[in-house]
């Protein structure tokens, strides 16, 4: 394009078909732009030389988009309307950057091997091919934009590239799909097997803590089978089944004990004052049970004492606190493993639940309720302050404008009455309200105005406290 | 300058570098491009660096003000 003089210029868009206005410094680089569109369009062997505008990148995609739908390439046409879409997606569908498409095709080249990034693209592409048609077609602005913009090569190829894109759109969408169908699937099952799991987990505890007593149960059999006397003697022998004896004191006491418990802390039928069971009529109930005697009870308690593990009872003396160290000292029995059933204890459970919930919840709102009168506090500090640096600036005003007057000979002299200036400048009915912030300006003008002096002076037959207005040089003061 | 159709303030500021600092005077360089929309946005992105959204705010802005006074 070596002419450059406006005529030239003008005459060649004229040539072209189109009337230019008047090519004015502002103007020129743009009609020079167009005339090099206008060019390209009109000898489409040019389409390749390199031109930056918008209509040859266009065209360029479009014609490669072609070559690909021709040659029969899936993924390649995919990519080469989403590179179009993608160029369309950077703003205006007409006017946009010549530089962006030619990026956004250098990156889809790029990507063209590897699948995994073409499914971004291409969903992003989709969805944005899609916005875009549904734009362009909707708005019937498809005619109207062809005939504004004549340097768009081919329209009957941007049409044509439509429907066949969205016919191609239909195959990669499986795909994408059907790789996320997979991780969710896996991913739902997953968390499916791990609920049943603990879900069965949480059953079996359940029966185990209901029934976890009846283990115990199979050492009765043990001391049945010979029925040899051995109070006095003490081998071996003897001092096992005396040790089975035992243990079978200690486990209808513990089962008794828990059942008591468990009564006591469920609603409590047979109105028990407390958990802990006296020690006579735990031995009676024992005794009956097993039909042992008192020495064995007795050697069972001992065994409690002695035995560092943990059997479930707890042995409590006259004085509730202290431990009890001899079987003299037992006062009452208590278990520590209350048998309860499985409504009680869901009940229970859900009650210690609720009720942490609540506390958690009115600790929360008390904290909360805390901050919101800590911040009204402050903010009415705030205001205060606010209110009284308004009024010592009200202050400062009035009694420098006294001042003033003074010098001017309208006032007779050279202070003003504090009081006088509150009675100025508060109404009568604020003055009970602002009070202290009143005060407060009064402090703060004695201790940090320096051109405002408190003395006491006799005005108007009265002694009282005057503000005197000291700085004789009008100095601009901070306000202005 | 700063409320013609949605130009923001940088690029007010820019056409303002540029001569353009009332409204009037982009309204004329829309004249002179004989109210040519496309063209009008090439110039801005060209003059003052407008995105796509932004020049076609102000272009069809200028366009339905002169559909309507002119």
């Amino acid at each position: 394009m070596a002419e450059l003089t406006d005529a030239e210029l003008r005459k060649e868009l004229l040539a072209l078909g189109y009337r230019p206005g008047p090519i004015t410094a502002t103007t020129r680089k743009v009609y020079i732009k167009k005339l090099g569109c206008l060019r390209a369009e009109a000898s489409p062997s040019r389409q390749r030389s390199g031109f930056t505008s918008g209509a040859a990148r266009e065209s360029e995609e479009e014609d490669e988009e072609e070559d690909e739908e021709e040659v029969g390439r899936a993924p390649a046409s995919r990519w080469g309307t989403s590179g179009e879409s993608g160029g369309q997606a950077w703003g205006d569908p007409r006017g946009s950057p010549p530089g962006r498409g030619g990026g956004v095709r250098a990156e889809g080249g790029l990507s063209r091997d590897s699948l995994g990034r073409l499914s971004p693209s291409e969903q992003w592409g989709t969805t944005v091919e899609r916005g875009k048609e549904a734009e362009r077609d909707a708005g019937g602005r498809a005619g109207g934009l062809i005939r504004r913009f004549p340097w768009r090569a081919a329209s009957d190829g941007g049409h044509g590239v439509t429907p066949r894109s969205a016919l191609l759109r239909s195959a990669p969408r499986q795909q994408p799909e059907g790789k996320g169908k997979g991780l969710e699937y896996y991913l739902s099952q997953f968390l499916c097997l791990a609920s049943l799991v603990l879900l069965l987990i949480f059953l079996g505890i359940l029966v185990v803590k209901m029934v976890g007593s009846g283990w115990l149960d199979g050492r009765e059999d043990s001391f049945n089978l010979l029925p040899v006397d051995c109070d006095k003697r003490t081998d071996d022998f003897c001092q096992a089944k005396h040790k089975d004896v035992t243990m079978a004191v200690l486990h209808e006491l513990y089962s008794y004990l828990s059942v008591q418990a468990g009564n006591f802390e469920c609603g409590n039928p047979e109105n028990l004052k407390s958990k802990c069971i006296w020690v006579s009529e735990v031995k009676d109930h024992v005794l009956n049970v097993t039909g042992s005697s008192s020495q064995k009870f007795e050697a069972a308690l001992h065994w409690i004492l002695n035995s560092n593990k943990d059997l479930g009872i707890r042995l409590k003396g006259r004085d509730l606190s202290e431990p009890v160290s001899s079987v003299e000292e037992v006062f009452c029995l208590e278990s520590a493993h209350p048998q309860m059933g499985l409504g009680c204890r869901f009940r229970r459970a859900v009650v210690t639940a609720i009720m942490n919930l609540f506390l958690f919840f009115w600790s929360l709102i008390t904290l909360w309720g805390i901050l919101i009168y800590l911040r009204y506090r402050w903010r009415k500090m705030e205001e205060e302050e606010q209110a009284m640096y308004e009024m010592v600036k009200k202050i400062i005003a009035v009694v420098q404008d006294h001042y003033k007057e003074w010098e001017r000979n309208l006032e007779r002299y050279p202070y003003v009455g504090i009081f006088h200036v509150r009675d100025s400048l508060i109404p009568p009915q604020s003055r009970k309200k602002m009070k202290r912030v009143w005060e407060r300006a009064v402090d703060f003008l004695a201790s940090n105005e320096s051109r405002i002096q408190t003395e006491s002076h006799r005005v108007a037959g009265e002694d009282m406290l005057v503000w005197r207005w000291t700085q004789p040089s009008y100095l601009s003061d901070s306000e202005h | 300058l700063g409320t013609s159709g949605d130009i923001r303030d940088v690029l007010g500021r820019k056409l303002e570098e540029k001569g353009f600092d009332k409204a009037y005077v982009v309204l004329g360089q829309f004249l002179v491009l004989r109210k040519d929309e496309e063209l009008f946005r090439e110039w801005l992105k060209e003059t003052c660096g407008a995105n796509a959204k932004q020049s076609r705010d102000c272009s069809g802005c200028l366009r339905e003000w002169c559909d309507a006074f002119l």
